[in-house]
């Protein structure tokens, strides 16, 4: 699903973010990738999503070579992978509906498709009742939960979590943790990205630990170690 | 799906334009003065052009016959003038004609009317109005006249007075084309900086919506469109004012060009019914083109998310 061969990622002068990655994710796997502050994780994400090209190596996405995607592409992979963030990235002056349906109607989804899939997705994530509230109306739980949504109204094969409950309390966190298996059940997979040890430990799924930048070590069923 | 987008896209641009009226407004009033100042100089060309056409029509050599210079040797001179390259028409006038002008002209000097009748012969010779295809011909047709043995039976030549009220005409327009230029200049170099700002400010609100856009996988012509169409807006909203406002400034303008002229041939407005496509779609063109500049550069660092 996801290979990263040799991959590293240096910032002008000679910051090294990553190096060296050499990593195999399979489809429908459910994986944490851990570690302290700085060291490479969200540029991890980024170079996933195309935010930034990487220094060296490659990347390969469900057997699509990315490492020089072009600006043209990079919209068709975006559908691709659904990602949510620390911030939820929410607009605060559209409704839950209007927040997933904006991601659709950017790729130029027609409306009675929206309106077919918003319900679903909506359902998925436990909020079919609070469509038509404002994100502030919303805790943060149920506004990552929308974060999520909006992830998953592509259908994307991927998931992407980077730090999604680094703003929550335990009780959200938990949900959110919950929700993300739930989603990994029904065939996406899941990429965690978090330094949080208790949910990482809470899953008993691979986890993959970054330390200055290069994998430092991958388990199967593990724990975060550092 | 197509259609579907350039919908959002329009929708996005008129939510965009709405939102943010009072920079609409200062953006559009920008243009609006850019084109009135564009228009202006276009007129003072048109009127300056005119001017000029009219007095050329009006310029001539006057070659005045000694009185006992016979019919015969007038119309040998029409002749040789007419050989010349230079020369469009000569209309002879005969010392007959040049007499009954000359009395109409004096009608109420009863003095002159007096000793007229006293004369016994006409005292007034015949006269050839020359005019030539150049105003700039004339020193030249003169030039070959004073040269040539006819020049010995002209009494008189006049063309000089002409040659300065051209001169003035050409000078005072020149000087109002500068400072048009010089308007259009400045109000073209406003108009860009505040078509670009606003449509700075305008991305810069959007910016959390625009990230959002290229997060979930938006096209960067979608999330550009709607920027660029309310540029179009601008442009387009500018234009028609500037039309309501250019139409009634020329008609005020048009009845003292007649009475300047002394004609009604020349029409300010038949000028831009003619060439209102030229006019106004060329204006329009340009201050599309420059708000699309404008806005690409503005939005692009937005774009590299």
């Amino acid at each position: 699903m996801i290979i990263f061969k040799n991959l590293s990622k240096i910032y002008p002068p000679d910051v090294a973010a990553l190096k060296n990655i050499n990593l195999h994710i399979r489809p429908k796997e459910f994986v944490s990738i851990v570690g302290r502050s700085g060291t490479g994780k969200t540029t991890l994400v980024r170079i996933l999503i195309a935010e930034e090209s990487p220094t060296k190596g490659e990347i390969i996405v469900g057997g699509w070579d990315i490492t020089n995607i072009r600006q043209s592409e990079i919209p068709v992979l975006r559908r691709q992978i659904g990602v949510v963030f620390q911030d939820f990235k929410l607009l605060s002056k559209k409704t839950v509906f209007e927040n997933i349906a904006f991601a659709l109607e950017v790729c130029g989804t027609d409306r009675e498709k929206i309106k077919e899939i918003i319900p679903q997705v909506l359902k998925i994530v436990g909020l079919e009742n609070k469509q038509d509230r404002y994100p502030r109306q919303l805790s943060g739980g149920e506004q990552q939960r929308v974060a999520i949504a909006r992830a998953l109204v592509h259908r994307p094969k991927i998931l992407v979590a980077d730090e999604p409950t680094g703003n929550l309390d335990a009780f959200n966190t938990r949900e959110i943790v919950d929700l993300l298996l739930k989603i990994n059940e029904f065939g996406t997979t899941v990429l965690l990205v978090s330094h949080n040890s208790e949910v990482v430990n809470s899953i008993n799924k691979r986890v993959i630990t970054l330390d200055n930048g290069q994998v430092s070590s991958d388990q199967k069923v593990g724990k975060y170690l550092l | 799906m197509i259609l579907t987008s350039f919908v959002r896209i329009f929708l996005f641009a008129s939510q965009s334009f709405w939102r943010n009226i009072w920079l609409s407004i200062v953006t559009i009033t920008i243009i609006v003065l850019t084109f009135v100042s564009i228009n202006f100089l276009i007129v003072i060309n048109v009127i300056s052009g005119a001017a000029t056409q009219i007095i050329e029509n009006k310029v001539d050599i006057s070659l005045y016959f000694k009185p006992d210079i016979t019919e015969p040797q007038v119309l040998e001179v029409e002749s040789y003038l007419s050989s010349l390259t230079q020369v469009k028409e000569i209309a002879y006038v005969s010392q007959k004609d040049a007499l009954e002008k000359f009395r109409k002209k004096h009608l109420q000097d009863q003095m002159i009317i007096d000793s007229l009748e006293e004369l016994s012969a006409n005292p007034i010779g015949a006269t050839l109005q020359v005019k030539a295809k150049n105003i700039s011909d004339y020193p030249a047709i003169i030039g070959v006249l004073d040269n040539s043995k006819y020049n010995q039976l002209i009494l008189d030549k006049n063309f000089d007075d002409h040659k300065v009220y051209i001169e003035k005409i050409k000078s005072l327009s020149d000087n109002l084309k500068k400072i048009g230029f010089s308007l259009s200049a400045v109000f073209i170099l406003i108009a860009s900086l505040i078509v670009f700002n606003t449509i700075r400010v305008a991305i810069y609100t959007h910016r959390q919506e625009i990230a959002v856009m290229k997060l979930v996988g938006a096209t960067n012509w979608f999330v550009q469109g709607p920027f660029l169409l309310e540029a179009i807006f601008y442009g387009v909203i500018a234009c028609v004012l500037a039309i309501i406002i250019v139409y009634p400034l020329i008609g005020f303008v048009q009845p003292h060009l007649n009475n300047f002229f002394l004609t009604e041939e020349f029409s300010l407005i038949n000028y831009f019914n003619d060439n209102f496509w030229l006019t106004f779609g060329l204006e329009l063109l340009a201050v599309i083109l420059l708000n699309i500049i404008s806005s690409s550069i503005a939005i692009r660092r937005y774009l590299k998310v």
